[in-house]
Formats: structure tokens, C-alpha cells, sequence
């Protein structure tokens, strides 16, 4: 599909985040400029707190545009508030430095004539200060919007929504022309702004004294725009990760499959957890085996009607490696259905919540199952375990390393910390690695990348998947694909357990019912 | 009228700019305050205005204490003319002029025909200047849109800092003669503050003589030439002394040492100084000059006499 098909697609949304992004940059910017020029004028008069006014919105600068909305959650939750107000400290530096800078460089000569003339400091900033400093000034408002227009596209991660919903689903899911129908209207959105405003700067100084009074109502219209999109919505408030909101078996199977319907904001995996956990929001899409659906105590809404495709987990392998060293087998084969969802969950949040050592959990999960054996030191040869960056791959790479090299002659070594899944499938397939732990989903869709016909006729039965995967790999690539360990870290839609048992919900149906009676 | 009364100035340092000035300067009349930089004219003019504050002292404009009254209602009645000009880049000539009437609430015809009218008396063409702004004027004319701008609202009083300094020559001589001849400065009382000797000269009724904040000598430029009150005013004068003799020395001073002459077409009188009549014995080779009581017709030789005369009678 090309970018403009795309783009004709999802115009409605695409026009949806362009309001909300221009109504982010202005609400900020004009809450920067109603605080930072008064304090910009007051610095210019009051000498001794320059110093400490402008260092403090220095500080606030350089805090990482990320970080700085990580700080805003805690304070203000997620949602525009937060996005707001991060927004308004980054615009501020520029506008109060050039109200102040502005107001210096008025030439003393004419502020003195002014005042020799009898004119009251009111007049004086009115008649004078001001209009001389306007050039000045208004090239801080354009730096300030440049800047709010890029950091509005972070705005996203804590659903306050804008273009970096598109930018940030794209390359969650890898879409290219996702990422550009979010970035280049950003980029557009940035040129726009600072050439308009840089028309304003140009005209003569008589018609700027003009643009004083047109640029406050510009940004009120323009701020208002944040507010269109708004308001009708659903009783319940769903976060969803951008990439969840792209995929078919994400959002669009919701609402093809269950015509569920509910508002919707886009946000960040990170703060996703917390902010269900907080009630900020009522549905989340997760992952099933997370361990934050232990540590924030949220259930996991049954899949009736099997949108979300089967991810179980087994440990592929090289062939050339299974010939090399066949006992390896019937060792990796060990902790096939001993690990269920809750097992997996539980060991997820030993490691992301209560941060242990997954070498430490990997090896109490063993001893407790009595699979644990000391190393045996063997000379036989070595094989290499990959793991991906995130989630379960750490553990279970572990676990693996423990059992080869304890059941076995052959010395293991964990390779983790793979970036992803293609990163980490190339390094099989080029021996870099020799084996690593792989969902059957990720096998079909990712790496295969099967047909929609064949997807439809599996994706529903787990088995049919993994017999898919397993021989399609062996014969396009020469890999196994071992037994399943017995977990499903599937896509999930999860509520807060008291607020699911309150309602009645139980499943992603129950769920719809729900919205479609109250 | 202007007066100030033992008027000091101090800063935070500790250093004082000016100790104890006093001088009274009448309707009508001009005072110049002369002196190198860093003798402190430039603070004693703005203590005026109360843009700078007296450490003590007394200043009188109008015989009301400045202190009494709101700086900014006194300062409106005060023209201020500076030496760049300060006109305000982002008005027209038009509306700098305007600003102290408007600052008054004139009506608008009232604005308008007064900055008409002065326009015509510092020889800019309204039609072409009216609505320039002061980036298109040379430095002559931008000066002049200062002065008619210090004059706009009729104050009784002008106060003046360096006004011509930033000329060149040629410039500073003519804008110089056309504000001497300003009908407009007849009834104001003006304080100038100036570093050149010869404007001091040239536009001073009277000139207060500064040095490291104090008042060296006050009175007429005669005065401060040929009775110096110490070595300091004597050697202030020196590099120019002929020539700011000449200028200061009215005909009239030295009548008593001319000829009487008969009945001719007399070209200058009484009041002009020497330097004039020098000026036109050295072109024509002679001048005639209509006393009150006779006339005389000269030549250099004779009016060089006669201020040797008139010298030799002071010591």
C-alpha cells in the first residue's frame, strides 16, 4: 500500500491528530506567552532576579522531553494536562529570554527620551518597550513553537494523542508510511508555524504593533482546536499502545470482530500499567504474561471470539546444532508445560517489578521444580543462547543455559539483549546464535509473514499454528521449533480486577455488552 | 525660571558628581553648562528633570520645588532634547512630535497644526517629511525633528544635553544658527549643556564653567574671558582665546575708541561682536557701524586698536 493510500485511508484520523497537535503547540504556547512575557518584563526591571528566573527555565529545558512527561504523570496523570503543561515549561525559556533580551537592547537613548517626556512606565512599555522589542520577541514565540510542535509528537505516549500517535505506531509496528503520515505533517506543521510567524516578524514595525493584538486571539482559535475531537465518547476509557491501534490483531480486529467501541487514547507502553492502576484509565491492551498484570493487580478479559492470535513460546534451534548435539532435545524439551500464563507472570514480575536477577529467579524457578543440576563443567563443545530484549527471553534463556549445562557435556552461554525479533532471528539464521525462545505468532505473522488466507485458517487453533511454523521453518530456513513451553504471551485486553468483577466483565464480549448498555 | 540651590549629587560609591551647585537662570535667558566629560553638566541637567534625584539641595523650576511635584506631570512641562536625538525609530516624524501633546490629550486638530507649524519653522517640508520615519532623515534634520519634538507642547522650559554634538561641523553650524533664530526660545527659559567652547559661546547668555563637579565660575562668556575667577577658567579659554574674545566682545565695549565717522549705509550696529566686524574688514577692507551715538567706519587695523584698548583698561 502506498503512502498515499495510506494518507486517503486514515484521513479522518490523520486530520483528527493534526487538530489535536496544533491545539497541543498553541494551549502550551499561549500559556507560555501569558506567563513568560510578564516575567520577561519584570526581570528587565528588577535586575537581580534575572539571573534566577532565566536559570531556572534553563534547567527546565534541558530536561529530556521524555522525561520531563514521565515527571508530569505522578503530578497530573496522563491525557492533555500533563502534555500541556511539559509543553508550556519547554516554550518558556525562549519567550521570557527575548521578552528580556528584547527589552534590553532598546536603545537607552530613546527609553530615556521617553522618560524625559513625561511618559509613566506604563506608557513607556506600551508606546516604546514593547514595539521595539516585538522582532525580538516574536523570534522567541517562533523558537517556541518549533520546539512545541516536536515535543507535541511525544505528547502520544502519555494519551494526550497528536501526530505522534502515527509516528510511534509506525515504528512500533514498522510502517513506514505510518511514520511519515505522522512526521511529515509535523515537520510541515513546524515550517508553517515559523514562516507565518516570521511573516508577522518582517512586516514594519507599525503593523506588528497590530500583530500584539492578533497574535493572542491566532492562539486562542488556533488552541481550540485541541478541543474538536473531544468529548463524545464511551463511559470507559480504553489505553492503547500505538502499535495495538494499528494492527488487525489489535484495535481493528475489536472493532471488526467484537464492533467494540470505545474511546480510545493512545499511549505508552510504560506508562500504560500505572495509569489503569491509577484510574486514569478503565481498559488497557497488554501483554498476557506481563508481570505488571501481577504487581497491578488487573485481569486478563477472555478472548471469545480468538482475535488475538496464539503466541506460545518454544525455543527454535538450528539444525546443524540439533545434529551436532542431540541430547540438546530432550534437555530444552524439559520445561515444556511446566510454565503456564500465571507462572510466567509471576516470574516476569519477580524480575520487571521487584527487580531480581533473572539468572536468580531463572535458577529458584528450576530448583523449585527440581530440574535444577550443578554445572557439569563439560569440554564437549559450546552453543550460544540468544534472548530478545524484552520480555520472558531473559528468563528463559537462563533457563535454558542452567539445563544444557547441567544435563549436559556441552557448555552454554547466554547471548541476550537482542534488539528484536528480526535482530534476533538473523542471528540464527547466520550462527551467530544457536537457539533462542520464539512465539508462534511472531513466527507466523513476523517472520513468515503468511498470506491473510492462511492466517485466517489457523489463527484460531493454537496447534494448527504451531504445526504451521514448525514446518515451514524447517524447510525455509533449517530451523526447529522445539515443544511449546506452555504459555500464551498473546495481545490482551485487561481491566483492574475490582473494577471487572464490579461490572461483570469477564470476557472481551462481556466487555462490549457492557458499552453498548450504558 | 530655573534655580537650584546648593544642589549635590552623590552616587552609591561614595563618589559625588556635583557638590554645591547653585545658579538662577531667567525667562528668556540661556545658560550653557560648559565642561570636559566627567564634570558632572550632564547630572546637574538631568537632576532638572528628576531624572536623576539630588543628594541635597533645592531645585526650583517656575518657583516650585521639582520634588513636590509628580516627575512625570513636571516633565511634560520640560523640553528635553538629547544628543542622539532619541526620537523613537518606530514612530513617524509626525507622531514624534505628537508625543507630549498626546501624553496632554491636545485634541487632534490642535496636534496637527502645531506640528505643521513647527515643521515650517525648522525648515522641514511637511509634505515630504511628515510621515518619514527618522531612519530616512540625515542627522541634521533628525535633530531638528528632536528640537520641534522638545517644543511641541509650549513648555516654559528646555532643557538641552549636547544637542548638537553628534553633527559634523557644517551641519552643527547651520542647525545651530536656525535654532538661535527660533522666535519660539524668546520667552523659555533653556539650559544647554555643551563640551564646545564656541557654541557655549555662541548661544550662551550665560555660561556655567564645571570642573570635577564644582562650578568653576558662572556669568556672561565676557565675563568668564576677561575676568576669570581662577587659573582654571583662565586656562580653559586659552587655546582660543582671540577668537572667542572677538566673538564676545560687543562693538558697543569698545565704542570709546573709535573714530567718528560721517553719515554712511552702516551695515552692522552696537551689538554685533568684533569677530563680525573682522569678518568684514578683512572682505571689504572697511565697516561701518551705527552707534546709538555716532558712527564709525573702520578698518582692521583700527578695531584691533581698539580691542587692545579695551584690554589694556581691564589690567
Amino acid at each position: 500500500m502506498g503512502f498515499f493510500d495510506f494518507v486517503q485511508q486514515q484521513s479522518g484520523k490523520l486530520l483528527e491528530q493534526t487538530l489535536q497537535h496544533i491545539g497541543l503547540t498553541f494551549i502550551s504556547l499561549l500559556l507560555a506567552v501569558l506567563i513568560g512575557l510578564p516575567l520577561g518584563i519584570l526581570i528587565t526591571r528588577k535586575q537581580k532576579l534575572a539571573g534566577t528566573i532565566l536559570g531556572i527555565a534553563g534547567i527546565l529545558q534541558t530536561i529530556p522531553s521524555i522525561a520531563l512527561l514521565g515527571f508530569m504523570i505522578p503530578l497530573l496523570g496522563i491525557g492533555a494536562q500533563p502534555a500541556i503543561v511539559a509543553l508550556f515549561l519547554y516554550a518558556l525559556l525562549p519567550i521570557i529570554r527575548n521578552t528580556y533580551t528584547g527589552i534590553q537592547q532598546v536603545d537607552p537613548t530613546v527609553t530615556d527620551a521617553a522618560i524625559g517626556m513625561g511618559m509613566s512606565k506604563r506608557q513607556l512599555l506600551y508606546k516604546v518597550q514593547l514595539p521595539l522589542a516585538m522582532p525580538v520577541l516574536l523570534a522567541g514565540i517562533r523558537t517556541a513553537t518549533v520546539i512545541n510542535v516536536g515535543v507535541a509528537t511525544l505528547a502520544a505516549y502519555i494519551a494526550a494523542g497528536g501526530l505522534g500517535e502515527f509516528i510511534f505506531g509506525g515504528i512500533a509496528l514498522n510502517n513506514t508510511n505510518m511514520i511519515l503520515a505522522g512526521a511529515i505533517p509535523a515537520a510541515l506543521l513546524a515550517i508553517i508555524f515559523d514562516w507565518l510567524l516570521s511573516l508577522l516578524q518582517k512586516l514594519n514595525l507599525r503593523k506588528a504593533k497590530k500583530g500584539l493584538y492578533i497574535l493572542p486571539v491566532l492562539f486562542v482559535g488556533l488552541s481550540a482546536f485541541y478541543l474538536l475531537p473531544a468529548a463524545f465518547g464511551t463511559k470507559l476509557l480504553a489505553g492503547f499502545t500505538p502499535e495495538f491501534m494499528g494492527r488487525k490483531d489489535g484495535n481493528l480486529g475489536l472493532k471488526k470482530t467484537y464492533g467494540l467501541d470505545i474511546r480510545t487514547v493512545v499511549i505508552s507502553d510504560m506508562v500504560m500499567y500505572k495509569a489503569i492502576y491509577e484510574k486514569k484509565l478503565d481498559v488497557i491492551s497488554g501483554s498476557s504474561t506481563d508481570g505488571r498484570v501481577k504487581a497491578y493487580d488487573l485481569v486478563v478479559l477472555k478472548d471469545d471470539k480468538h482475535i488475538f492470535p496464539p503466541y506460545y513460546a518454544a525455543p527454535i534451534i538450528r539444525q546443524e546444532t540439533l545434529d551436532k548435539y542431540p541430547e540438546l532435545t530432550s534437555v530444552l524439551n524439559k520445561l515444556s508445560g511446566i510454565i503456564n500464563d500465571s507462572i510466567m507472570t509471576e516470574l516476569n514480575y519477580r524480575v520487571d517489578y521487584l527487580k531480581q536477577d533473572p539468572a536468580v529467579v531463572a535458577k529458584d524457578f528450576l530448583v523449585a521444580n527440581h530440574l535444577w543440576q550443578p554445572e557439569k563443567h563439560g569440554t564437549k563443545g559450546s552453543i550460544r543462547i540468544g534472548a530478545k530484549i524484552f520480555g520472558d527471553g531473559y528468563i528463559l534463556a537462563n533457563m535454558y543455559k542452567m539445563l544444557v549445562n547441567g544435563y549436559t557435556d556441552i557448555e552454554a552461554v547466554t547471548k541476550t539483549g537482542l534488539g528484536g525479533t528480526k535482530i534476533a532471528f538473523e542471528a540464527l539464521t547466520n550462527g551467530q546464535i544457536d537457539l533462542y525462545p520464539e512465539y508462534t505468532g511472531t513466527g507466523l505473522l513476523v517472520l513468515l509473514q503468511a498470506s491473510q488466507p492462511t492466517i485466517d485458517s489457523l489463527i484460531s487453533d493454537n496447534q494448527k499454528v504451531y504445526d504451521y511454523v514448525a514446518e515451514e521453518f524447517s524447510r525455509k530456513f533449517n530451523i526447529k521449533w522445539l515443544a511449546p513451553i506452555g504459555f500464551n504471551n498473546t495481545y490482551a485486553l485487561m481491566m483492574r480486577r475490582q473494577q471487572a468483577a464490579t461490572l461483570n466483565i469477564t470476557s472481551i464480549s462481556d466487555l462490549k455488552n457492557y458499552l453498548v448498555h450504558h | 525660571m530655573i534655580q537650584l540651590d546648593n544642589v549635590s549629587k552623590s552616587f552609591g560609591n561614595g563618589k559625588t558628581v556635583v557638590s554645591n551647585v547653585s545658579f538662577t537662570v531667567n525667562e528668556g535667558e540661556t545658560m550653557v553648562l560648559l565642561g570636559t566629560s566627567g564634570s558632572g553638566k550632564t547630572t546637574t541637567l538631568r537632576m532638572i528633570n528628576r531624572l536623576t534625584d539630588p543628594s541635597s539641595g533645592s531645585i526650583y523650576v517656575n518657583g516650585t520645588s521639582v520634588t513636590t511635584q509628580q516627575p512625570e506631570i513636571l516633565r511634560r512641562s520640560i523640553g528635553y532634547v538629547l544628543q542622539n536625538n532619541g526620537l523613537f525609530p518606530h514612530y513617524t516624524v509626525a507622531e514624534n512630535i505628537a508625543i507630549v501633546p498626546e501624553l496632554a490629550n491636545w485634541d487632534k486638530k490642535r496636534i496637527t497644526d502645531r506640528t505643521a507649524a513647527l515643521m515650517e519653522k525648522l525648515h522641514l517640508p511637511a509634505d515630504e517629511y511628515l510621515h518619514a520615519y527618522p531612519h530616512q532623515l540625515s542627522g541634521g534634520q533628525q535633530q531638528r525633528v528632536g528640537l520641534a519634538r522638545a517644543l511641541a507642547a509650549d513648555p516654559p522650559v528646555l532643557l538641552m544635553d549636547e544637542p548638537f554634538g553628534a553633527l559634523d561641523p557644517v551641519t552643527r553650524a547651520s542647525v545651530r544658527k536656525e535654532f538661535r533664530n527660533l522666535d519660539e526660545l524668546h520667552s523659555k527659559t533653556v539650559i544647554i549643556v555643551t563640551h564646545d567652547v564656541q557654541e557655549a559661546f555662541e548661544l550662551g547668555t550665560y555660561i556655567c564653567l564645571m570642573d570635577k563637579g564644582i562650578v568653576q565660575q558662572v556669568g556672561t562668556p565676557a565675563e568668564l574671558l576677561f575676568k576669570p575667577a581662577n587659573d582654571f577658567v583662565h586656562s580653559f579659554f586659552e587655546e582660543q582665546r582671540l577668537l572667542l574674545e572677538l566673538k564676545a566682545l560687543k562693538l558697543t565695549a569698545i565704542r570709546q575708541w573709535l573714530n567718528n565717522g560721517t553719515l554712511e549705509n552702516a551695515t552692522l550696529n552696537g551689538n554685533n561682536s568684533c569677530w563680525e566686524a573682522l569678518e568684514q574688514t578683512t572682505e571689504h577692507d572697511t565697516v561701518t557701524v551705527q552707534f546709538e551715538d555716532k558712527i564709525s567706519t573702520i578698518n582692521t587695523n583700527a578695531l584691533m586698536d581698539a580691542v587692545k584698548q579695551y584690554k589694556h583698561g581691564l589690567f
